[in-house]
């Protein structure tokens, strides 16, 4: 049996690049087994990006993503589908399909992935949405639900084969304070309740430090800090610090690269 | 001019990359892993959305064609004494080219600018993604339905356009003009072959019915996911259907007819 502190993923000397721009430099991580790992940093720093890489739906330039030893880049597309059994995503949209109702789209990974019989596919789904607080709303199509319902049905669409990897893509963007502290509660609580391990991208830092385990802060392609949120408070890094207290300038510039401003504007005048 | 020599070489290596995506999406939804039992309730629905749905506009414009072919035949034959052989000029027009074509032409801008805006947009709000990481490929579970609904609907579709314009064109020659009934039919079943005509006619339209599906399922699935991504892959749907549709009607009726 694995033991509870073993790494559940380990990306290994993994580089990724877009356009020509280098979004992960030769980086290493790894998410522990069970917990509650958050990735962190600003907008831009490639942490959906990281997301993608883990499903397999972006391949590395170089580099390992092991999923219990298994290096995800290198399976076939056949191999692939079957890892992605074992991972949920919660997409930042919800991605719910539009044309199911709240019912149908929970239903549905359990559906295409088991033989079970249709009630108690019901049963499974009922108390997937009663985990989320919408067993009431089932008949419900996603047209009809506000931005934090659709991202609560997305959650418990991703937890509907009891995976062992739950991915959130930035869970607390646009939620209401009543809706990110739902949230927030179940993400926890799911986590405790079954078992699996969650790896949160987000850059809403009260909210994902209250829940985590242990936090990787990326900037620039690399990882600047990592360790429990405790000892991310005594990091001595300017760009931490930036981070974790938004500050609005520092090494992170506030303004994307730009020739002189006063120079632009006096261009027409001459 | 090198310039412009150089932006001709980037949009032509463009294109030709383009195919070889189109291809490889094709291989991939239609013949590396075909799932009948999975696929059979999702084509039915297809079906109903690419199909059924486009019989309005078909059956309407096929009995309007129809009926200004009869009008037209019969002004022009009428000089010559022949105002007869407005049947048979009806359903050949019909068979030979304008059902296969009007109706590819009709059902690129219906279902196919439809399924490139669903297909779009669907990558768009991450629902293809979110397929993906369920562990169900999309090209098999959203693109081969919708493929072969367009694949079937359009011989389906143009058989209908030519029986509603041939009813169209004998309302207008035989129960408005006055032609014989009796000579607009027989003239009409003497003339048409089946080999020749009929099933050249299908032919056309199950080779237009690929082509222009399988640009639909493609802009769709390539396309750059935001609202102008999708606006201009819905344009070059209709653009490229269109212009696919013309250039292969030329080689076909060449190929089919040329000898003549």
């Amino acid at each position: 049996m694995e033991s509870q502190t073993d790494n559940i993923i380990d990306i290994k000397g993994m580089t990724f690049s877009r356009s020509g721009r280098v979004i992960f430099d030769n980086i290493d991580l790894s998410i522990p087994r069970g917990r509650v790992t958050a990735i962190m940093g600003p907008s831009g720093t490639g942490k959906t990006t990281l997301l993608k890489l883990i499903g397999g739906q972006l391949p590395p330039d170089k580099g390992q993503i092991l999923l219990d030893g298994e290096n995800i880049p290198s399976l076939s597309r056949t191999e692939l589908f079957i890892a992605r059994e074992r991972m949920g995503m919660l997409f930042q949209s919800g991605a719910l399909f539009t044309d199911m109702s709240v019912f149908e789209n929970v239903a549905f990974p359990i559906q295409v992935h088991t033989d079970l019989p249709a009630d108690m596919i019901r049963d499974i789904v009922l108390m997937k949405l009663q985990a989320v607080g919408l067993r009431g709303a089932q008949h419900l199509m996603p047209s009809e639900l506000s931005g934090g319902m659709a991202r609560r049905v997305a959650l418990a669409r991703a937890i509907a084969l009891d995976p062992d990897i739950v991915m959130y893509d930035e869970p607390f963007t646009g939620q209401d304070p009543i809706a990110m502290g739902v949230l927030v509660n179940l993400i926890r609580r799911l986590n405790q309740a079954l078992g699996h391990t969650s790896i949160i991208v987000s850059h809403d830092i009260k909210e994902t430090l209250g829940i985590a385990d242990y936090v990787y802060v990326v900037a620039d392609g690399r990882v600047v800090a990592q360790g429990s949120p405790e000892d991310l408070a005594g990091v001595d890094s300017d760009k931490v610090r930036q981070f974790m207290q938004g500050l609005p300038d520092g090494p992170v510039p506030f303004h994307y690269p730009a020739p002189d401003y006063l120079q632009e504007l006096l261009q027409d005048i001459r | 001019m090198l310039d412009w020599v150089q932006s001709l070489g980037r949009v032509g290596l463009a294109r030709l990359a383009a195919f070889g995506r189109a291809g490889q999406l094709l291989v991939q939804a239609l013949v590396a892993r075909p799932d009948p039992v999975m696929m059979f309730p999702l084509l039915v629905k297809q079906l109903y959305f690419v199909g059924v749905l486009s019989l309005i506009i078909i059956v309407v414009s096929g009995g309007f064609i129809g009926m200004v072919l009869g009008l037209q035949g019969y002004t022009i034959l009428v000089d010559y004494g022949s105002e007869q052989a407005v049947g048979q000029m009806v359903a050949l027009s019909l068979v030979r080219e304008l059902a296969p074509v009007v109706t590819a032409l009709l059902f690129a801008g219906r279902a196919g600018s439809a399924l490139t805006a669903e297909i779009g947009l669907m990558k768009a709000t991450e629902q293809l993604a979110s397929l993906e990481m369920i562990g169900v490929d999309p090209l098999r579970r959203v693109i081969a339905p919708r493929f072969w609904a367009g694949f079937i609907s359009m011989p389906i579709l143009t058989m209908i356009f030519s029986v509603v314009g041939i009813w169209g064109g004998a309302i207008v020659a035989v129960e408005w003009l006055g032609i014989f009934d009796g000579s607009f039919w027989a003239n009409m079943q003497q003339a048409v072959d089946f080999r020749d005509d009929v099933l050249n006619g299908v032919i056309k339209s199950i080779v237009f019915g690929f082509v222009v599906t399988w640009i639909a399922v493609f802009e769709g699935y390539d396309c750059t996911p935001t609202s102008l991504g999708i606006s201009q892959a819905t344009t070059r749907t209709v653009v490229f259907s269109s212009l696919a549709v013309l250039g292969l009607d030329f080689i076909l009726t060449a190929l089919m007819f040329g000898e003549l």
